[in-house]
């Protein structure tokens, strides 16, 4: 067997390969679009924030405070308080929620992002913010 | 590891922007394997939440994504001497060579947008085989240009279930690369097959 018999063969290996790998992921993304249509109304279905309708399970480690404050329409003060964050850092604000985890809550996997999805949840119901740290309501598995 | 750099990299673009996002895309199309078709799927999804001008992120994206390709048609054109001293004489060469030249424009706008994975490689190939440069930038901004509108649009439809959609469409990037190169492998074999006969036939 030649050389150029080889590469011609590997390529059609590799190409099935690779037909099947993306081939199910697709199909399993696909299926996973039923449901999520564009034009969706964001994370409060079209509903006013008020009618506590915010989808909090969108929330992920890599976005900062200012960005799901801006969401969610929510003070970023107002998250930060609630996770009992005092300092007057600016850099806190450009923190991913992953990173404010470890900087202030090290031995606590993921308490930060649960936190604040009960904290958006009680700032829709207007009630006071749950105490730190809260019953996680979503533990957050899909990443981008 | 592509998880980390893509959550890393949607941190850094809500705090920084414009100028984080042109970087990305500019460095994507020299070669690195940053994720821009996410990037351009969420900055459309953050546009569609006010958190940038649409507009603004287009025209900085596409500038940068362009640049980037012109560069690395560039180095494709520096290496082409190197080329040209190694394999000109090759047949196999100068038989890649005609045949990219007659179907390059459709090999360029597809790899802007649907086979994202071959577009560095064409850019090289592009630039070491001659081609005009000012055709090249040509077919490139119309791919550029459809990538920047076709993903970010679609992001900025979607909203906040753009990760959905980002997950299928990369998905479907891979599964038409495989395809490619399945296509490739058949043709070469197809190509094998013909010769082995055309050599035995005079023998009968």
């Amino acid at each position: 067997m030649t050389k150029k018999h080889m590469v011609t063969i590997l390529l059609i290996l590799a190409g099935i390969a690779i037909i099947l790998f993306f081939g199910s992921g697709a199909l399993r993304a696909f299926k996973h679009m039923d449901g999520h249509g564009p034009f969706d109304d964001g994370p409060f279905d079209g509903k006013p924030p008020a009618a506590n309708q915010a989808d909090v399970s969108l929330i992920r480690d890599w976005m900062t405070v200012p960005y799901i404050a801006k969401m969610y329409q929510v003070p970023p003060d107002a998250i930060l308080k609630g996770l009992e964050i005092h300092e007057k850092d600016d850099e806190d604000k450009k923190l991913s929620l992953k990173q404010l985890n470890e900087k202030y809550y090290p031995d606590q996997e993921g308490v930060v992002l649960a936190h604040i999805q009960s904290i958006i949840q009680a700032f829709q119901k207007q009630e006071h913010p749950p105490h730190f740290p809260a019953t996680p309501i979503f533990t957050s598995t899909a990443t981008p | 590891m592509s998880d980390i750099v893509s959550s890393f990299l949607l941190t850094q673009v809500i705090n920084y922007g414009a100028p984080l996002f042109a970087l990305t895309l500019f460095l994507g199309a020299l070669g690195l394997p940053l994720p821009g078709s996410l990037m351009v799927i969420a900055v459309g999804s953050f546009s569609q939440q006010g958190y940038f001008s649409w507009t603004q992120m287009a025209i900085i994206g596409l500038l940068s994504a362009v640049a980037g390709d012109a560069i690395s048609f560039s180095m494709g054109n520096y290496g082409k001497s190197w080329v040209q001293k190694k394999i000109a004489a090759s047949p196999t060469w100068i038989n890649a060579q005609e045949s990219f030249q007659r179907r390059a424009w459709l090999a360029i706008l597809l790899t802007r947008f649907l086979i994202t994975a071959l577009a560095v490689p064409t850019n090289l190939i592009a630039g070491g085989s001659g081609y005009k440069f000012q055709r090249f930038m040509l077919y490139d901004f119309i791919g550029e240009a459809t990538w920047i509108i076709l993903y970010g649009g679609l992001g900025y439809a979607f909203g906040s279930q753009w990760e959905v959609l980002s997950d299928f469409i990369s998905n479907f990037g891979g599964l038409v690369f495989g395809v490619v190169i399945l296509a490739l492998g058949i043709w070469l074999a197809r190509n094998w097959q013909e010769k082995s006969t055309q050599t035995k036939q005079p023998s009968l």
